[in-house]
């Protein structure tokens, strides 16, 4: 087992440093992004523009400017903007951590919560009207394009409904909670709603389906047998067996929220969370920044997955393999 | 200039036309009472207090005013810092005129106008209580070497002493080109041959005073002392921008820099503009950067009239065209493109009639220099122009592209992904497509449309861009855009985007520059026979002049519009 | 995904019948294949709704053209008459069978018909993508589970980069490169604004999310014993792939494919939301979505009606997904999300 655990954190780190040169060479394989003349800045002349180069390292080779900002990402700290000069990449991040951690946990706090009360119940009452009701919720919310869910909701609360029914809703963006624990659950409230609306669905089918075929196992069989009665069974076993696969899928999907995956979401509400700043960099090209916030991401992709494979693999040996 | 949140540099010509018959009503101040003064209306310290809420979609960049070159942060420095002159702060056609800032008044000439004189104004102190000195002037004109200003090259490269300074910038010196005296409080400012730009240029940003030891190298987001009535107090290019009073300014001259109202500004980045516009509807923020929504316009425009402003600009849209490159190389199918696009259609995309008029002459409207005519219409040719624009002419345009045998070949059209400019892509598009090509369409992050266009290894056929103008002088258009010299093929900095260059006309617009020293008149005239001949050969299509809409929020009051820095963010009222 | 005991069966049918028939009488099939019937129908006539019901020319721009609607001349785009006279307005739903049913967008084109041809492309995107990561996740799945540990770690780490890399980077980043200079590579050349780039982008990205089930299946199979029996009787591994591992493969794959076109189609749709999909003047559901957000106070149906297209379609699929996995293997489990 140990061996496991070495080998695949050796594949975790492997797979953060691919990422790390693949962005990279993605970034200076785009046509047009010369760093050098926006820095400069516009109708730059051509000394203007040589003196940038150098004062950037623009001039030297691909892998020395790789490695020279990966020493000053992981190990001096101190990587700059190309787009905001002077500005430093690394607290930008920092300062838009506790959005996102605020945007997700909320979130998955109301997914679960309907995905196991929803998913459970669907479970339970499968042979009546219930369960083909709630399936279709679970559905739809599959179904529907986040960012287009987004618009919608802004549009009635923001626009149209906003004098009337929905004055209370603040205006779009992120009031820390340090701030004012009432403007940060308002202006969370709607972005938590849609976001959950997602995962509420994968979550509700998931729990479900996983409930159901364990009903049939063996185990349950016996449980029956012995004489309990059908909700307790639900309840106490099914359920409690279901949490596997619930807990390792949840795991896999909070990473990747985590990481800044909710980059719709954020850009609709104007949350300023690490998702918008992955976004805004890519639209800037700021390479620095596309570097920090990818790491970010990819790293808490990554972990999840690790651990995830490693709880399996400590439940399932034959899966050791990898 | 071009106007993009991320690179303008903006120098506002005086005209005497429309521009204020255009706009709507004022709340508040009686615009042109004091246009013709020169001078905003008393300080009246009643209306002192509060804070002005400005918001936009993203910050724009560095804080440092040697090397920012942006309309939005521009706006912000016209209240901040101070060079040895500057435009009137004011609104209406006098905002064009230059007038003694630091400096106690405009400098003497001598030794033909290549030697200027200025003397310091005592008293002056900057917002961490130090005095300005004439040594913080000479560091200054220094430092914008040393941290190579984009303009350094293009605008200061006549000071005796840059050529040293552009080769080295590290330890620029200009001490045969900048001499100061501090016991007379006397600058004296050689250039190498005469300007008659020059005191535009001393007025810009980019030639703004600091002090002597501010940071040789870009500041980026660490403000540097002030002498204005505010001070930037912070700045998180992803958060907001905050500026406060600056404790130690003193009213000195109210031509040049009038106290400020607001006891504080605080601008907020990060809301879409559909955002920002409910937002100032809802009394959240006082102002907003970016273009209002097309879908909100007439939303706004009926419903809250009295909070919009609306004032012509002397700037164009126009569709440079690769004249080195197929099939454009050819010049009846840059004419007929020049047929064929409905500048009426392109003005309903930018919002209608009432923000913007169609244009096709490579001067705006107003600018010196410029002459009205129109070849490209229904109706005219190169031979008989009319006066302006009236319908397309797509027949005539078909017949060129046939006659000029590039029919069918693939055109590329390359615009900014924001919205405004991707419908002005799709229309080209399908105008194109129309008149015999096979246009594609390329949208391409506004951050880095610009500088994309510009260089020639990205084989950019035609593109959509625009211009505001730098300067009040028809060189700022037509040689800055179109001048041999502004080609540099390979760079991401060759704004002369169409690749153009006839040596002849280059000639004729070099001889109109010299000539502008001595006699203006003369030269603005040969200016607009310039302009006839250059747009004779189509290297650009000039779509129209827009205008600039300022939405506010229901509570600001004394709104002036000045054509140099537009809305006199200091001069609002929130309180 | 975990492995499944093959239905034991006595009877003489074979388990693909056996699926066929539960499929045919679940009745979430019917109503999810009638729904995806009309919604293919709809798009299929596209060009017949342009040429004879709304007689324009849903790819060209009339911005300064004109209608005639109840006998009367109005300008499809219309300068607005009211305060300060600020915007232009494209004509609202007409809400007859005719020009403009649902109105015209930014360009002054026929919303309807566009909703039509958008919906060809989006499917085509859609179920061209999920062809692609399905045949590749599968090819992958299988060699990197059968193989030996070499090639299985190396394959299975490129899929760890691959879905690493958070999709909308991957996808932003492509995009942008391939869009503007098109792609080429040894005799394959794609155009700067093919739809093949959008196909194969998400066809790409996708691929781990598929291929790690399957190897995870193909590793346990690997272990069976009728596997173990094929391996120790000399059988070739390209005759035991094809034979055994593959037919047990196969019912995964085939329960993937409804869940794949319908996260092909959200993500072509977010990916033209972006601007880095489908380009213009080509249209897809998602581009419509993008056009209706700059309408979005004042014409709000241009950016609804795609979205429930989009959710329809989704929906069938995802109902037909349920009930093909459900007819393939009532006892299922699965690990991902479905």
């Amino acid at each position: 087992m140990t061996r496991f655990v070495v080998k695949r954190l050796a594949a975790a780190v492997f797979v953060l440093v691919s990422i790390s040169i693949l962005v990279f060479l993605i970034f200076f394989a785009t046509p047009g992004v010369d760093p050098a003349a926006r820095i400069a800045g516009r109708n730059a002349d051509q000394l203007t523009l040589q003196q940038v180069r150098a004062t950037f390292d623009l001039d030297k080779p691909l892998h020395i400017r790789y490695v020279s900002m990966m020493k000053h990402l992981f190990i001096d700290r101190d990587l700059t903007s190309y787009v905001n000069r002077g500005a430093e990449v690394l607290p930008q991040l920092t300062q838009a951590i506790p959005a996102t951690l605020s945007l997700v946990f909320g979130a998955a706090i109301i997914w679960l919560f309907l995905g196991l009360v929803l998913g459970i119940t669907a479970a339970g009452m499968r042979k009546s009207w219930v369960d083909p009701a709630i399936g279709i919720i679970g559905i739809i919310g599959v179904s529907l394009p986040v960012y287009w869910l987004g618009e919608v909701v802004n549009l009635i609360t923001q626009g149209r409904l906003h004098a009337t029914l929905f004055r209370w809703v603040p205006p779009l963006g992120y009031v820390p909670f340090t701030e004012s624990p009432g403007g940060w659950f308002l202006a969370l409230l709607f972005p938590w709603l849609t976001l959950s609306l997602l995962y509420a669905g994968i979550y509700i089918r998931v729990i479900r389906s996983e409930i159901v075929s364990l009903m049939q196992e063996d185990f349950i069989k016996t449980e029956r047998a012995k004489g309990a009665g059908e909700k307790r069974i639900l309840i106490k076993h099914a359920s409690r067996m279901s949490l596997i696969t619930v807990v390792s899928l949840f795991g896999l999907d909070f990473g990747a929220l985590v990481g800044g995956s909710a980059l719709l979401t954020e850009v609709v509400f104007g949350i300023q969370g690490v998702g918008r700043l992955t976004f805004t960099a890519l639209q800037n090209f700021d390479l620095p920044l596309i570097m920090a916030t990818v790491m970010y991401a990819a790293f808490f992709i990554v972990i999840a997955n690790a651990i995830v494979d490693l709880v399996y693999a400590w439940i399932d040996p034959r899966v050791r393999r990898g | 200039m071009r106007r993009s949140r991320t690179l303008v540099s903006l120098i506002a010509l005086s005209f005497v036309l429309s521009a204020c018959g255009s706009s709507s009503s004022d709340s508040g101040s009686d615009s042109s009472a004091q246009g013709q003064e020169g001078v905003l209306a008393p300080y009246d310290a009643s209306k002192a207090g509060g804070t002005l809420t400005l918001v936009a979609k993203g910050a724009a960049g560095t804080l440092d005013p040697h090397i920012n070159y942006t309309l939005q942060f521009w706006q912000l420095y016209q209240a901040t810092y101070d060079g040895l002159l500057s435009f009137r702060k004011v609104d209406g056609p006098k905002s064009f005129e230059t007038v003694p800032d630091l400096a106690e008044a405009l400098p003497e000439l001598s030794d033909g106008g290549k030697t200027l004189t200025f003397t310091l104004r005592k008293g002056i102190k900057f917002s961490d209580g130090r005095d300005v000195t004439v040594n913080d002037v000479k560091a200054s004109y220094e430092r914008i070497f040393k941290v190579s200003s984009p303009t350094a090259g293009g605008f200061y490269n006549g000071i005796v002493g840059a050529d040293a300074c552009l080769a080295k910038p590290a330890t620029c010196k200009l001490d045969q080109g900048v001499i100061v005296d501090a016991a007379t409080n006397k600058i004296v400012i050689k250039l190498t041959a005469p300007d008659a730009t020059i005191n535009y240029k001393l007025s810009l940003p980019h030639a703004v005073i600091l002090p002597a030891d501010a940071p040789t190298k870009d500041a980026g987001t660490t403000p540097i002392p002030t002498t204005g009535p505010y001070m930037f107090a912070s700045y998180d290019p992803n958060k907001e921008l905050k500026m406060v009073r600056n404790p130690n300014f003193k009213e000195w001259n109210r031509e040049a820099q009038p106290a400020g109202y607001p006891d504080e500004i605080v601008y907020q980045f990060g809301l879409t503009a559909e955002a920002q516009v409910n937002a100032i509807k809802n009394g959240q923020a006082d102002w907003m950067l970016d273009p209002i929504p097309a879908d909100r316009l007439s939303e706004i425009g009926t419903e809250l009239p009295n909070q919009i402003n609306v004032h012509t600009l002397t700037a164009m849209w126009y569709l440079p065209m690769n004249t080195n490159l197929a099939p454009f190389n050819n010049v009846k199918a840059r004419q007929a493109v020049n047929y064929a696009i409905d500048r009426n259609a392109m003005v309903k995309i930018f919002g209608g009639e009432q923000l913007a008029t169609p244009a096709c002459t490579f001067l705006p409207p107003g600018f010196p220099g410029h002459k009205d005519f129109c070849q490209y219409t229904e109706g005219a040719s190169v031979e008989s122009p009319a006066q302006s624009w009236a319908a397309p002419d797509i027949e005539k345009a078909k017949q060129l592209v046939k006659e000029s045998g590039t029919a069918g070949q693939k055109v590329g059209i390359v615009v900014s992904d924001d919205e405004v400019n991707k419908q002005m892509g799709e229309y080209l598009q399908s105008v194109l497509n129309q008149i015999g090509y096979k246009a594609t369409l390329k949208p391409i992050s506004s951050n880095i449309q610009f500088t994309y266009i510009q260089n020639t290894k990205n084989k950019v056929q035609i593109s959509v861009t625009q211009w505001y103008q730098d300067f009040p002088a028809a060189m700022d258009f037509l040689y800055i855009l179109l001048g041999c010299e502004s080609f540099t093929p390979g760079s991401d900095s060759s704004i002369n985007m169409a690749g153009y260059c006839n040596k002849a006309l280059n000639k004729r617009m070099i001889d109109a520059m010299d000539l502008g020293v001595t006699d203006q008149a003369a030269a603005d005239k040969e200016w607009g026979e310039i302009d006839q001949a250059i747009m004779a050969e189509a290297p650009v299509a000039v779509a129209f002049t827009p205008k600039q809409i300022d939405f506010l929020s229901a509570r600001v009051k004394n709104y002036n519009f000045s054509k140099q820095f537009y809305m006199l963010v200091s001069q609002l009222q929130v309180k | 995904m975990t492995t499944h005991e093959p239905a034991f069966d006595l009877s003489s049918e074979s388990p693909g019948k056996i699926a066929l028939r539960t499929l045919v009488r679940d009745r979430r099939s019917w109503i999810a294949s009638s729904m995806l019937l009309i919604v293919v129908a709809l798009t299929l006539s596209a060009p017949l709704y342009a040429s004879l019901i709304s007689k324009t020319d849903p790819f060209v721009s009339t911005i300064n053209g004109t209608v005639v609607l109840d006998g009367v001349e109005v300008q499809v785009l219309q300068q607005s008459t009211e305060g300060l006279k600020l915007g232009v307005n494209p004509i609202g739903p007409t809400w007859k069978i005719g020009p403009y049913f649902l109105g015209a967008d930014n360009q002054g084109r026929d919303v309807a018909a566009r909703l039509l041809y958008g919906g060809t492309n989006t499917l085509l995107i859609g179920f061209s993508a999920a062809a692609l990561t399905l045949i590749v996740a599968t090819l992958v799945g299988v060699i990197a589970g059968y193989s030996g540990r070499i090639i299985d770690s190396v394959i299975s780490r490129i899929l760890d980069v691959i879905w690493a890399f958070p999709v909308y980077l991957l996808s932003i980043s492509l995009s942008v490169v391939l869009l503007t200079s098109g792609f080429k590579w040894g005799p394959l050349s794609l155009e700067a604004g093919s739809l093949y780039l959008p196909i194969f982008i998400i066809g790409l990205v996708y691929v781990p999310y598929v291929a790690r089930p399957i190897r995870g299946q193909v590793l346990a199979l690997r272990e069976r014993e009728f596997v173990k029996a094929a391996i120790g009787g000399g059988a070739k591994n390209s005759t035991i792939i094809f034979r055994e591992i593959l037919p047990n493969v196969i019912p995964s794959v085939l329960v993937f494919i409804p869940l794949m076109v319908s996260l092909a189609m959200l993500t072509e749709s977010a990916l033209s939301f972006l601007s880095i999909g489908v380009q213009p003047p080509d249209a897809s559901w998602g581009t419509i979505i993008k056009d209706g957000l700059g309408l979005l106070y004042t014409r709000p149906i241009v950016a609804l009606t795609p979205g429930l297209f989009i959710v329809v379609t989704a929906v069938a699929l995802n109902l037909l997904g349920d009930a093909v996995r459900d007819a393939l293997d009532p006892k299922a489990r699965l690990r991902g999300a479905f």
